[in-house]
């Protein structure tokens, strides 16, 4: 296109709505829906942002770093301007070619395969739990499935020791700091205030315990794979990315089991099949509903023209419902085979790194459950959090029928 | 359409028909071939749609990203000059009449 064809472009249409407004946390669709269908790109003047909810815009954004940088921060605020509200992560938050060595060294502590050694462990863990729950009937998901089982295996293989409660704490400050700075970020910070010490202290080398990865990330730095003071961030990332998703991934799952009968009956007849239920979970109500990049020029995208330096939210819950890439897009099937298609997990250069950790963490828990319960009901209505960023179920009260 | 000839571990030969900008991953598993595992879905984090590239295609096969570059190292057969991840093989009509080897093993 000429340099005048260009310059007639329009800007994006303004969409009046709010993505970060309680409603819209608790319940993004319609959000979601007038994200799609204004247009492939607006602009929200609330915060100063674009925003893309379509699939293939989504992910042209997410993956093209050359027109839309990390390097501003994965979030709302831009972390290289003064009064941004996050401190940066020397992996999620740099772009190729300087992001290719930091995965590199973190892949090779993350290889495929040092994570399918941890599968006797996580399965273990998964089993006893799933018992004790079946035996028990009457539950509460989020507590005593989802967060008992990732907070007990994820922090025993990166090799960290805190607080249980502090985990759900610092996470929910973490997904709200993604987003603007506001009512949900200021409460979620005054609750995490106390324990801050406790948790910097947490992700510095003397809190790893030997034979975690977090200790080989620190081991890693020592050999020179990671800039001199680093590894203590890294772990800080893993902490920050690996635990809140994937209780929310495991609480979506099995909400949409309970009311889908048919589709746990699938998983009962043949325990593989939750997986393809946990890829459905995170396609359908995505955990990390958006992440940012910024504009490193004037830009233009689908026949619009965009700004230097402005943030754009990359809405990979909106994408995911895309009905121009899903077929009838809010129907829950575990055989539909999303894997590596939905955008949950990212896409590009900085795609979850972390993401077959997730699975075999999802695998192992609905699947011994899918062993001893034969029905799982719903026994209340499910409650989210009003957390900026993150999709994630604050109750889901089940009744588990053993076989 | 296009074809690919997969040479599984047990020497026997599966040609498929591989509509052109599909991975070769995608079309060995929805066809059921065993050996391409694809775990992840070519989200490049898994390391089990390892192939070996029959070396007079190489040059019509898409160049190794860094991150295709850093799972090969780390596949369960071990890497080879020509070990590609079948998920990032998408279907061209210059790699017509294509021939992989599936590696082994792959978990």
């Amino acid at each position: 296109m000429s340099q005048i064809a260009e310059a007639r472009l329009p800007p994006p249409p303004i969409l009046d709505m709010d993505p970060f407004s309680d409603d819209t946390i608790r319940d993004p669709s319609a959000f979601h829906q007038a994200l799609r269908e204004t247009a492939p790109v607006v602009y929200i003047e609330k915060y100063g942002m674009y925003a893309v909810g379509r699939y293939d815009e989504v992910r042209t954004v997410m993956s093209d770093f050359a027109r839309f940088t990390s390097e501003g921060g994965i979030g709302l605020s831009d972390i290289r301007k003064p009064g941004a509200w996050r401190s940066p992560s020397p992996i999620t938050e740099v772009d190729p070619p300087r992001h290719t060595a930091v995965r590199g060294a973190l892949t090779k502590i993350l290889s495929p395969i040092v994570i399918r050694k941890w599968r006797e462990h996580f399965s273990a863990e998964a089993e006893r739990l799933a018992e004790e729950v079946a035996g028990r009937g009457d539950i509460e998901a989020v507590k005593d499935l989802a967060e008992a089982f990732v907070l007990k295996v994820f922090p025993d293989v990166l090799g960290v020791d805190m607080p249980r409660d502090n985990f759900i704490a610092i996470g929910d400050m973490n997904f709200n700091q993604i987003g603007p700075n506001n009512d949900n970020l200021k409460r979620s910070l005054e609750r995490v205030e106390p324990i801050l010490d406790q948790y910097q202290k947490g992700f510095q080398r003397e809190g790893m315990i030997a034979g975690g990865f977090g200790e080989k990330i620190f081991q890693a730095e020592d050999a020179g794979d990671f800039a001199p003071g680093t590894a203590g961030v890294q772990v800080r990332s893993f902490l920050r990315a690996g635990v809140d998703t994937t209780i929310a991934g495991i609480g979506h799952t099995l909400n949409l089991l309970a009311r889908h009968p048919d589709q746990w009956a699938k998983c009962v007849a043949d325990p593989l099949k939750v997986r393809g239920a946990f890829e459905e979970g995170i396609r359908l109500h995505s955990p990390s509903q958006v992440m940012f990049r910024t504009t490193t020029g004037e830009q233009t995208l689908s026949g619009y023209r965009l700004a230097p330096d402005v943030k754009i939210g990359n809405f990979m819950g909106a994408a995911n419902r895309d009905p121009r890439k899903f077929d009838d897009p809010d129907r829950f099937d575990i055989d539909r085979d999303a894997a590596g298609i939905h955008l949950a997990l990212g896409t590009g250069a900085h795609i979850c790194i972390g993401q077959m950790i997730a699975r075999l963490e999802a695998e192992c828990i609905l699947g011994a459950l899918a062993r001893r319960v034969a029905r799982i009901d719903p026994a209340g209505e499910p409650e989210y959090r009003l957390v900026n960023t993150l999709r994630t179920l604050d109750r889901l009260p089940l009744r588990l029928v053993r076989k | 359409m296009p074809k690919v000839t997969f040479i599984n571990p047990d020497e026997s030969r599966v040609e498929l028909d591989v509509p052109v900008g599909q991975s070769l991953m995608r079309a060995a598993t929805a066809a059921g071939i065993d050996g391409i595992v694809g775990d992840c879905g070519g989200g490049l984090t898994c390391a089990t749609c390892h192939v070996l590239v029959q070396e007079e295609f190489l040059p019509d096969t898409p160049p190794v990203t860094p991150n295709e570059d850093q799972m090969l190292d780390f596949t369960a057969m071990g890497r080879h000059p020509t070990s590609r991840l079948s998920c990032q093989l998408v279907m061209t009509e210059a790699l017509d009449g294509l021939v992989v080897r599936i590696a082994d093993p792959q978990l």
